[in-house]
Formats: structure tokens, sequence, C-alpha cells
């Protein structure tokens, strides 16, 4: 009987034939990870939950397997409070006495670190305790996001309780990308077609000729956003581009993974990306997107109908810009961005954060001089973690601000102010809306 | 037997940030500090409507809780007592973080004829909503598990069984 990845990937994990719908009781995990927002609340959490079971076999806590647990301290990094400091120290402290791997500070953004250290590989099932868990899909892994009391668990006995099989939405995308169009576009595009509640609780598998001619850093940007229409995860299939990838730096056994051509979808859809424009999403929510030529329609939309989510748009000035997070800061997102900004200005009145998303993409884009474009253009750079993307720092937005950001989410207030409005787009976008200090279309600076 | 009063009714898509703002995340371990800034940048008569109301219970549309997986969401709402939550869906970690922690939610397709004010009776076990309000009543289905978690306030027991057996292996 013919399968989709998602059920391949369970059935292996337990042992027997499995399909959409099915209920397992015990799920066994292959990797989970916390941040600092979610680690120190689910390591005491397993003290609380579990403390008194394994003193009472007479063995101490253990998780377990500290091969499989990581620690990645990534959202408010370096410290902005005691409360986070003491936190990122728990994680520290509860890493060496387990002995598993906590990343320092500095070091990245989870969803980047653990993919460019070869610790995620297609097969895996993958916990992480933040919604973009689903970022790491790309590398064929079937990645969900948890809380904090599944992640303790996991912690503890390696599994997830009470999961049932999900359905896959299959997108299958054929064409290439026209000049200055890029994964962020697509994935906007899709968020845009099918809503925030579109592909909810399926997993949104993208699969079809264009893939195999996208970079790995592309494919993670696409998989990041599958969260957004609220889909359960993203996932791709495994090709040379991956394998090659994977070559030299996986720390685990690697063996290719795809759906069966025949496997049940639970929805199937194609896209062009030759048709695709650069894209932005309006605020308060990531499925409000236009392609870049609509924008003075979707102004007037927005100030015809406004919603809660959709609040009234007066204009298209741009007042902060930001570069990263786990969508777009990696090291091609920083080469697209640099193209456009290179010999020119950021624009006076714009505030512009560039964070490169783990430290081997800040020392590659250093030795390869393409900070030197963002610092010579006037934009400030900031020491890889999440940075304004969380909210708290590295560039908090005021009630009058209007921002275009790399990120994935503009929720009201995600970043500062519940008056701030944040646009979302892609680096390119980025970079040409910074120069010009409203909403512009990259491809005339190509 | 759930009982109480609707003080808040809600459109589609509100995401965990609006239910607990991210900066107030790693002020506390304590999950009832995050009571006091529940809706802080949505809705910020929420918690004095809560506090007024002995058991609230949330009316939403689709898609309630979408986004981020911060539990603290679960724990915003139920140390305002919120009760429970009725709407049209809800995504995955959501809901997987109120099974955790015993906060009932209640998938209802048509939520037409429940408003803000009315009292509900809800019955869990016969899978009934009963508007006092209004006298009209509205059945759901919920799966069987996923009741007996909410009703057992998570799954936490079944854990530390499952842990017994890997101890004792060992
Ligand atoms: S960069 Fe933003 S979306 Fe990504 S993990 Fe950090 S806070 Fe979450």
């Amino acid at each position: 009987m013919p399968h989709t990845m998602a059920e391949k990937i369970i059935a292996r994990q337990v042992g027997r034939l499995v399909q959409a719908g099915d209920k397992i009781d015990r799920l066994p995990i292959s990797k989970v990870f916390f941040n600092d927002v979610i680690g120190p609340p689910a390591i005491k959490t397993l003290e609380r939950l579990f403390g008194e079971t394994f003193a009472k076999h007479g063995k101490p806590l253990r998780v377990f397997d500290p091969r499989r647990v990581f620690m990645i301290p990534d959202h408010s990094l370096p410290a902005f409070s005691v409360a986070v400091a003491e936190g990122v120290d728990l994680m520290e402290q509860f890493s060496r006495e387990q002995g598993l791997r906590c990343y320092r500070e500095g070091d990245g953004i989870e969803h980047v670190v653990l993919i460019e250290d070869g610790h995620i590989v297609p097969w895996d099932i993958v916990l992480g305790t933040d919604s973009h868990t689903c970022t790491n899909g790309a590398m064929g892994a079937l990645a969900f996001g948890v809380g904090t009391t599944d992640g303790a668990y996991t912690m503890a006995t390696g599994h997830l309780y009470d999961f049932v099989v999900p359905e896959t939405y299959q997108f299958e995308l054929i064409g290439a990308f026209p000049k200055g169009v890029y994964a962020k576009d697509l994935i906007l595009h899709i968020i845009g077609t099918l809503g925030a509640g579109g592909c909810s609780r399926q997993v949104a598998e993208f699969t079809g000729d264009a893939i195999r001619r996208l970079s790995m850093d592309a494919r993670t940007t696409i998989c990041n956003m599958a969260v957004e229409m609220s889909a359960r995860t993203g996932i791709m299939p495994t090709d040379e581009t991956l394998l090659g990838y994977l070559k030299g730096r996986a720390q685990w056994p690697v063996a290719p993974l795809v759906s069966d051509p025949d496997a049940r979808f639970a929805n199937r859809i194609t896209i062009d990306l030759s048709t695709l424009e650069p894209t932005v999403s309006f605020p308060h929510k990531p499925a409000n997107a236009t392609p870049i030529s609509g924008v003075a329609e979707m102004m007037a939309a927005s100030q015809a109908r406004s919603t809660p989510d959709f609040p009234a748009v007066t204009s298209d000035r741009i007042t902060d810009a930001f570069l990263g997070a786990c969508t777009n800061g990696r090291y091609e997102d920083l080469v697209e961005a640099a193209a456009v900004l290179r010999g020119r200005t950021v624009h006076p009145d714009v505030s512009f954060v560039v964070i490169p998303a783990s430290r081997r993409v800040y020392e590659r884009a250093m030795d390869e001089g393409i900070l030197q474009v963002f610092v010579k253009a006037g934009a400030n750079i900031e020491s890889s973690n999440c940075g304004p993307c969380f909210g708290s720092h590295m560039g908090v937005l005021s009630r009058n601000a209007q921002m275009i950001s790399s990120s994935n989410r503009n929720y009201q207030g995600r970043m500062g102010s519940r008056d701030a409005r944040i646009f979302l787009g892609s680096p390119a976008t980025v970079a040409a809306s910074a120069i010009e200090g409203r909403l512009a279309d990259p491809r005339k600076y190509l | 037997m759930l009982t109480g009063t609707v003080t808040t009714v809600f459109g589609d898509d509100i995401n965990t940030d609006d239910i607990i703002p991210a900066k107030y995340l790693q002020q506390s371990d304590d999950p009832e500090f995050f009571a006091t800034y529940a809706f802080a940048l949505y809705d910020m008569a929420f918690r004095e409507r809560c506090l007024a109301t002995p058991a609230s219970i949330v009316i939403a549309g689709k898609n309630f809780g979408c986004g981020s997986s911060r539990e603290q969401a679960v724990y915003a709402l139920q140390y305002n007592r919120v009760a429970c939550v009725i709407a049209e869906s809800f995504p995955d970690i959501f809901y997987r973080n109120s099974l955790a922690n015993g906060l009932p939610l209640i998938v209802l397709p048509d939520r037409a004829g429940i408003a803000q004010g009315d009292a509900l009776d809800i019955d869990l076990a016969a899978g009934t909503i009963v508007n006092r309000t209004r006298n009209t009543r509205h059945p759901f289905t919920m799966k069987d598990a996923d009741r007996t978690t909410f009703q057992a306030g998570g799954m936490t027991a079944r854990v530390r069984a499952h842990l017994e057996e890997i101890l004792a292996r060992q």
C-alpha cells in the first residue's frame, strides 16, 4: 500500500504500517530541543513531575538519551533581563549534569544551528518547544512544535503521547522563479491563498520539479512558514541537493525518503513559480498577502474593510527594517539583500537591523565582505539570535513604526507597540524598502 | 458538568501572541503570573471581565490559539478562571497544550445562538452545551481519549506509568 512521507516515518518509528487518522499511544521521538523561553520551565516541570519516580527506583533523574536532547538559548540573548540570564544558567547547568549539548549564546537560532550541525536527518521525528520547528521538515524530518509539558514528557521517556497520524496536503511546485522573486514570496503567496487556518492539522508536503532547483536555505524558508497556515508541519522529499548538504555534515545515518506517488493526499495543488511576483504580507497576519504591485489596492481594502487582524494602513512609508530570523537570516538571504543594497544607503528615516541567523552565517558573511555592505549602507548588525522577531529587544517598535521584516509573523504587538504595523517580505524586498523608506519592489535594483 | 458565563466572543485566528505577549514569557515560571497579562495588547478588558465572573467561557471562530507554541497561553486563560473555550476549530499545538493542562476545548462548528453574557451548562460526557439564557441546546462531539485527558487534567499519570516501565527494565 502506498504511503506519504509522514506515514512512512511514523511507521518506522512504531514498527508497523500506519495511515492518516491512526492513533499512536506512544510515539518514539528522534530529537528534542528547547529554547530559552521554554527550556527553563520544562526542566523544572521535568523535575517536578518525574523527580520522585526516578528517586523511587533509586536512580538519578536522567533524560532519555543525552545525545538526542539539545538546549539552545536563542530568543533573548545576550540576556536582556536577570530572569533570562538565570534561565540560561539553568539550561547550562542542567546540560552539564545530563551530558547533553547546550549551545552558547550567539551560536544562533534553534531552527538553524541543529541543521547546520548535521543533527537533523531524513526519517527523524523532531520535537522543538517552538512552533517554527516545522523548519526542520526541509531535511525530510517530521518536525513538530510542542509546549512545555510535552517537551518535559519527551525528556523523561523519549515519547510523545496520544498522537494522531496526520493527513498530508501536497504542494507541487513547478517552473522557476522570475528575477527578484524568492522562496519567501512563494510561501507568503501560498499562505495568502489558503488562509491562516488553510492547512490546519495537515502536513504540508512541498514537492515537484521546482524544489530540485531550490537551495537548502530556500527550502528552510518555505518549511519555516508552514505553521502560518496552521499546518501540523512542513516536509520535503530527499534529493541530490539534500544528500549533498548532509555529506560530511550528518551526525546520524542518512537514508533517502519520498512519498509514494499514489499515496493518499488529503489535498493537492500545483503552483507555477514563474507566475509569482515579489509578495508582502500586510499587518496583522501573514495570510494578508499581496503581490507588491497590489500594495495600493491592499491599502484601500484595509481602509474600507478593516478588522482586528487587517487594520487600516494609511501609508506605505517604512520606519524600520529587519533582516534576520529563522525564516530569512541565512547566508543566501544576506547575499540577496546585499545585492540590492550594495553601493546604496539606507533611507535616513529607517532603522535597519541585520542579524545573521547563526554564528556560522555571521562568520561567512563577515569573511566574504557581505556584512560590510550592510554596515556601509547604515545598518546595525547584532549578534546571532531572534532579535526583534521576539519583540523584546534589539529593535522594539514604537507606536508610530511601520516595519518591513524578513521574519515570519506580523501579529499585532509582535515586535513592540500594539499600534506598530509590520509587513513581511523577502530579504530583497526588505533591502529595497530600507533604501526607499517605503514598501518597494526589489526588481528595479537587480 | 462545567458551568460558566460567556465573557468573551472572539473572531477567527486568535493567536497565542494575542493571548499572552512574548515580553512576559520569561518574567516568571509561575503559571499564575501570566493571568495578569492575558490579552494585554489585544483585549485589555479581558481580565476585568474574567475577574468579575466565577467561571468564564470564551467563544471564538476558527483556528483559536494558532501561532506560537507557548504553553503560557493556556495558563493565562486557566488562571483567569476560564473554564473552557468553545471555538469552530483549534490548531494542534494549542490543542495539545490544553490537553496537557486540562483546559477543555470544545469544537462547535456553528456557534450562532451563543452570545456574550449567556450562562452555559456544559456536559463533557454527554456532549451537550445547554444555553440557560436562551433555552437552546448545542450538541458537540469529542474523542473519548481527549475527554478522559481533559477530565484528568492532563496525561502525566500515564507518562509516569510509562517511565516506571522504562526504569524497571533498566
Ligand atoms: S526568529 Fe522569531 S520565529 Fe524564529 S524562533 Fe526566533 S522568535 Fe521564533
